[in-house]
Formats: C-alpha cells, sequence, structure tokens
C-alpha cells in the first residue's frame, strides 16, 4: 500500500461548544506524512472527550497508513478510559472514495461511520 | 577537529612572511579556545599552488599583494574547480588604495586590506573559518547519509535474498493455469503471493498486502508464509489456517500495521472454491459466457482483531468450464498519472471483460494499460490470472511421486489407529492434519497417502456434514443452496452440542502390496434405505471415492462406511516393480 509524496494536507482540530466531543479534520491526502500531526491532535486534549469525530468531508483519499492511524485512535481510546467509561471514535462526511476505501476494508465493523 | 590549511601564493618573501605572521598571531589568539592552530604552506605562484592543490587540500586559499597583481582568471576557475563541491574561499591583499574601484578584484571572495589591522584580520578569518568548518561537517553528513543509504540498500538486498526463499516452496511455477505478476515498488515487497498444495491435492493461493512498503511490510511476510507453507501441505483446513494467521499476526503486528489478505482454495475435483477476502480490492471470476463476478472484502484486514469471523466471511463458489479468477492489489487500482487519477476499478473491469484481443491476453493488456496510465510507480504491483478448471490442475502429482520413488520401497507393516472425536473436538477442532501426520510417520506410508488424505477428507467430511451435522447435499443442487449448505455447515457446526465420528485404521503388509481399511463411523442416523435423486455436484464426493478405493462399503440404516485401498500388487504377482504412479487398484463398489 502507498506512502503518497504529497505534503499539501492538514489536520485540524477543535472542540465545539458543548465540549464533549473532539472533531478532527483531515484536509487533502489522509496518509503516513499526516502521522505526526494526526497523533499530536488527539494526544494533546487533557482530560480527553467522550468522543473523537474525525471529520473526512475533506478528505480526498486514505491509504493503509491513514486505517493503521485509526487504529492507533481505537486504541488510545482504551489506554485512556477509566471508571468503565471509553471515549468512542466516529467517522463522519466521508466522500464516495473514501467510504469505498473504508468499507473494502470492512472498518464499519470496528468504527461507525455515518 | 580538523586542522584550517591556509594556502599563501605570494613570490615576494617578505610580504609572505608578513602574510603567516598574521596567520601566527591569530592563530594564538584562537587557540586558548581549543581550536587547532591555522597550518600555512607558501607556493610562489598559481602554477605551483594548482601543482599541490589535491594533495594539501586547503580550507583557504590567500593570494599575496604581488600575486593579486597577476592573477588570471583561468588559473583562479581551475582553482575553483579543484576545491570541487566545498567552499574554498579565495581571499586577495590589496594595498588601500586599490581595494576601492580596483579592476582585479573579480574572481575572488574577499580582500584584506594592506597594511594589515590585525583585528580585522581575524575576525575575517575567524568568520572565514567557521564557514569553512559549517561546509565541512555538511559533507561529512552527506558523505556519511552516503554511506548509510548504501547499506542499507545491501541490507535490503540480503533481506530480498531470504524473501525471495521464502517462496521456494511456491507451485505457482508447476501449472500453465497460474499467471502472475509481481512489480515491488522498493527493493522488497509488501506484497506476498503464495501456493501450495494441500495433502488431498486442493491447491491454495494466497495474495497479501501489507501496510506500508518496504522492509517494514516485508517482515510480515516472515510469518505469513511460514505459517501457510508449514500448514496447507500438512492438511490443516483452509479456515484453520486462516485464523493462525490472524492470531500470530495480530501478535505481533506493530497496532497500526496490519494485512489485507485474499486466499482462496481450489478442488480440482469436486470444481469448488472457498474464498476468503480480508480488505482486498475485490477478485474477479469471468465465466466463459463473459459474465464478470467480484468477490467483494468481507472481513477486517488480518492483524487488526485477535477475534475473528473467518467461518462467516469465506465464500464459496462452484467452478464451472472456463471461469477465470483475477487477483489484484491495491497498487493497480490506485496506480496514478500525473494528475493524480487513480486506474480505478472501472478501467480495469473493462479490460478483463474485453478479454485477449489481437494477440495479447487480458492480463498483458492489464500490465500495459497500468503502466501507461501510471507516471510513476507508487506502490508494490501485483495481478494473479488463474484458469480455474484447466486440467493440470487435476493431474495428480505424478512426477513428484516418481522422484520420491525409493522413499516408497520400504516395508509397509502392519497396524492399526482408533479414534473417537467428540463434539467438542468436531466443533473447532480439525483431526485430520494430526490423524495424517501420525500416518505420515508409519512405515511405507509414501504409497499411499494421496489416496489416503482424499478417502478419509471424503469421508470424514461426509460424517460430519451429512451424519453429524444432518445436513441434506440435495441444496448444494443450485447455485444459491451451494452457497446456503457452507452457510449452515458452519452455523450448525459452532453450535454443535453432541455427537461423535469414530475413525478406524488397519494397515496390512501382503509381501510385495498391502491394503488399508479405513472405516469412518458417526453419531447420524445412517444412510437411507431407499438411494435418492442427487445433484450432479453433490454425488462427486463418493465417485472420487470410488476411482481411489478398490471397495466401498455402506448399509442402509448405518452410518458406518467401510473403504479399502490397495497398492502394490495385490493383482499380479508380476507388476510389482511398476511406476508407482500409475494407479493398479480397481473400482468395487458394493452399494452408493
Amino acid at each position: 500500500m502507498v506512502v503518497s509524496d504529497r505534503f499539501d494536507s492538514r489536520v485540524f482540530s477543535e472542540v465545539p461548544d458543548d465540549g464533549n466531543a473532539l472533531v478532527i479534520r483531515i484536509v487533502g491526502n489522509f496518509d503516513f506524512n499526516m502521522h505526526r500531526e494526526f497523533q499530536r491532535a488527539y494526544r494533546n486534549v487533557a482530560p480527553p472527550p467522550k468522543q473523537f469525530i474525525v471529520d473526512l468531508s475533506a478528505t480526498d483519499h486514505l491509504d493503509s497508513a491513514a486505517l493503521g492511524m485509526l487504529l492507533l485512535l481505537r486504541d488510545y481510546c482504551v489506554e485512556v478510559s477509566r471508571e468503565g467509561f471509553q471515549p468512542d471514535v466516529e467517522l463522519v462526511n466521508a466522500n464516495a472514495h473514501v467510504s469505498h476505501i473504508l468499507s473494502v476494508s470492512n472498518f464499519d465493523r470496528i468504527f461507525s461511520i455515518r | 577537529m580538523p586542522s584550517f590549511r591556509v594556502l599563501i601564493i605570494e613570490r615576494d618573501t617578505r610580504e609572505a612572511a608578513e602574510l603567516r605572521a598574521q596567520l601566527e598571531d591569530w592563530e594564538y589568539t584562537s587557540s586558548s579556545v581549543a581550536a587547532s592552530p591555522a597550518e600555512t604552506c607558501t607556493v610562489d605562484d598559481a602554477g605551483l599552488a594548482l601543482a599541490i592543490y589535491q594533495d594539501y587540500q586547503p580550507s583557504l586559499v590567500i593570494f599575496g599583494p604581488c600575486a593579486s597583481k597577476t592573477a588570471e582568471k583561468v588559473q583562479l576557475r581551475q582553482l575553483r574547480q579543484y576545491s570541487g563541491i566545498e567552499p574554498v574561499p579565495i581571499l586577495f591583499v590589496l594595498d588601500q588604495k586599490e581595494a576601492s574601484g580596483s579592476p582585479n578584484i573579480d574572481g575572488c571572495d574577499d580582500i584584506l586590506v594592506r597594511p594589515y589591522s590585525p583585528p580585522l584580520v581575524q575576525l575575517k578569518l575567524a568568520s572565514i573559518r567557521r564557514f569553512c568548518e559549517f561546509g565541512r561537517s555538511l559533507m561529512a553528513q552527506r558523505d556519511r547519509m552516503r554511506r548509510h543509504h548504501a547499506d542499507f540498500l545491501q541490507e535490503q538486498a540480503n533481506a530480498r535474498e531470504i524473501f525471495g526463499n521464502l517462496g521456494n516452496e511456491s507451485c505457482l511455477d508447476d501449472t500453465p493455469a497460474i499467471r502472475y505478476h509481481l512489480s515491488p515498488r522498493a527493493v522488497l515487497n509488501g506484497d506476498v503471493l503464495a501456493a501450495t498444495h494441500a495433502p488431498d491435492g486442493k491447491l491454495v493461493l494466497m495474495l497479501g498486502d501489507f501496510a506500508g512498503h518496504g522492509l517494514a511490510a516485508a517482515v510480515g511476510a516472515v510469518p505469513l508464509t511460514s505459517i501457510f507453507y508449514s500448514m496447507i501441505p500438512r492438511g490443516f483446513s483452509f479456515t484453520r489456517v486462516l485464523k493462525e494467521i490472524n492470531r500470530k499476526l495480530h501478535d505481533i503486528l506493530p497496532r497500526q500495521m496490519f494485512c489485507c489478505l485474499a486466499m482462496l482454495e481450489l478442488d480440482p475435483r469436486r470444481n469448488h472454491l472457498r474464498l476468503l477476502n480480508a480488505g482486498m480490492p475485490s477478485p474477479c471470476v469471468k465465466s466463459s459466457d463473459g459474465k464478470l463476478r467480484l468477490l467483494e472484502s468481507r472481513h477486517l484486514p488480518f492483524g487488526v482483531l485477535a477475534a475473528d469471523q473467518i467461518d462467516s466471511a469465506v465464500v464459496n463458489l462452484r467452478v464451472y468450464p472456463g471461469d477465470r479468477l483475477f487477483l489484484w492489489s491495491d497498487g493497480i487500482h490506485e496506480a496514478r498519472n500525473k494528475c493524480g487519477e487513480h486506474f480505478g476499478e472501472s478501467r480495469l473491469l473493462e479490460l478483463v471483460q474485453d478479454g485477449d484481443h489481437s494477440g495479447e491476453s487480458a492480463f498483458e493488456r492489464i500490465l500495459i494499460a497500468v503502466n501507461a496510465h501510471a507516471s510513476q510507480q507508487h506502490d508494490d504491483l501485483s495481478l494473479v490470472e488463474m484458469d480455474l478448471a484447466h486440467g493440470s490442475l487435476l493431474r495428480p502429482r505424478c512426477e513428484e511421486m516418481e522422484n520420491n520413488g525409493n522413499r516408497k520401497g520400504g516395508r509397509v507393516g502392519e497396524w492399526s489407529i482408533n479414534l473417537r472425536l467428540a463434539d467438542s473436538e468436531l466443533r473447532s477442532g480439525d483431526p485430520l492434519p494430526h490423524l495424517l501426520g501420525v500416518l505420515a510417520q508409519m512405515p511405507g506410508a509414501a504409497r499411499f497417502q494421496e489416496e489416503l488424505a482424499i478417502s478419509l477428507g471424503e469421508l470424514f467430511r461426509n460424517a460430519l456434514e451429512h451424519g453429524v451435522l444432518g445436513l441434506d447435499s440435495s441444496l448444494k443442487c443450485t447455485d444459491e443452496g451451494f452457497v446456503h449448505y457452507y452457510d449452515l455447515m458452519a452455523e450448525r457446526r459452532s453450535g454443535l452440542s453432541h455427537g461423535w465420528i469414530e475413525i478406524s485404521l488397519r494397515c496390512r503388509d501382503r509381501g510385495r502390496g498391502g491394503e488399508l481399511q479405513l472405516e469412518v463411523e458417526d453419531s447420524g442416523p445412517g444412510f437411507p434405505h431407499v438411494s435418492e435423486q442427487k445433484g450432479v455436484y453433490s454425488g462427486r464426493g463418493l465417485s472420487l471415492l470410488k476411482t481411489i478405493c478398490r471397495e466401498l462399503e455402506t448399509r442402509p440404516g448405518s452410518s458406518r462406511v467401510r473403504a479399502v485401498i490397495e497398492w502394490g500388487s495385490g493383482v499380479a504377482p508380476g507388476q510389482a516393480g511398476e511406476a508407482p504412479g500409475e494407479k493398479t487398484v480397481q473400482t468395487r463398489p458394493r452399494s452408493v
């Protein structure tokens, strides 16, 4: 699977007004080059939010390394869970191409996708 | 710390001495901060400077007051060429009045003004020295990186040899039914293609794609292929091997790494294809009437979760004459042109649909089209085409048997084995490999290994599917039923709470030949009294047994089946030494 050589992609993160979720928006190609930025986006929130929302509306392509990063985020949720509470991960607004990649990988079994 | 070497070009000895004195003064002050003293070398003219340049390797060149007046452009250019990529500044010494607007400073980097002002000279020398050291450390880093890169490539080449040898056991090149093309992007391939035969003659092939490429992706190939090549030839079932691969990859791979995998098992005798697709782009079956069927991924990639749903994700397909299967890695789908546009599945399927054209097969045309589309290779590319009903897949491995001929010469021996499997074993266990493993140790076992694996497999499956699980073969008459049958089997098997299968084997040596008697009995209601009308497909198990076994005996109302395999010369004593690949057994079934 491919590691892209384009660098024009970015990660943006924000906490909406209710403060319960962290929205991580990935613009451009979601690939290996984003791994530091992506990891920083979800690790730098203390205390961890109730939910991580990965907004893929501006994501053009997603590769296996990105799937790997989502798995790391999933692991992170287990790591930070306490008192029976564990944050969940939701993948939202994927375009047709990105949805196809997620469904080929059957990631809908381990992430909620909407 | 590397020494700082100054090459002075000056014919006038008094001027040269004065310049050296400036440098020595500087050396004195700067050596207090642990800098090694500057080394100087004085030559009369630029010609001599060029002559010793390569040996001396100066860090700075100074043209003295006389030399700078006569410096020639050609020589300056040559000096610069000699210094190569490393910057070696050239200084001219000029008189105060010459310094402004002198026509002769063209070609030098800076000037020293005479009479010398020691603080200014020292400032200049210090900054040049820092500059040189910076350049030198960059060069050293560049050289170190070059060495590391060369070492890295060497290591990868060594690793590639190891990974190349992992594929030595494959049977990909043994049959014209399989065509394949693997094109790694880096030295090492993150795509893995492997194929081998199960002991009962089934062909098992897998194409895997590890996340990433290069070394990180390729190391995963070691456990993957070692499990594959050790378990399949021992007769472990398709799903058992897949479970083991998922478990192992989950245990050893880092969390963000996983392996997309498509694995198929083709039983050429029963025209049955089983396939599991875990995250690979859909393989495509093209039937002889041109219809395409895509087998989409029904499982998470391997190594993601410890638990698997392999039993429910395996698809079963009936193979018809002319069926061809195309397998590919996403490097083909995601080959990008200059605009970043992917090659895409639709273009690929068009080519498959189009088939062979003007002497070029679909296989070749796909490769040509992908290469023409992609501006450069971004990922490992793999393409496999299989002729699923090719005659060569059916042929028993005669050559291999003949090659191993001398191994089969040993005594057969007299022995018997009884094995009873309870419901817990039948639910998840896979008893055949263990049994075959034990039998392989028996004297003379090589004589009947394939026949034994086939008949034991058939009888065991018969007992399990019809006897214990109560499945009806007639379900398999239709294509939907065929799939339903296997889904039902997985479901009933996992929920099994009672039932047993008993297997007994007795081997008898008869001098130049011998016979092996297999008896399999199960907890089911036994064979029906009236032979039912069966579909073309479902009868295949028994007719296969009839071609292998000398005797096959079933009794209505009883679940016991008795089969006898014979080898050597049960027939005529004179034929005992004939080619071992040839079957001398007869078919004499008593009832069906």
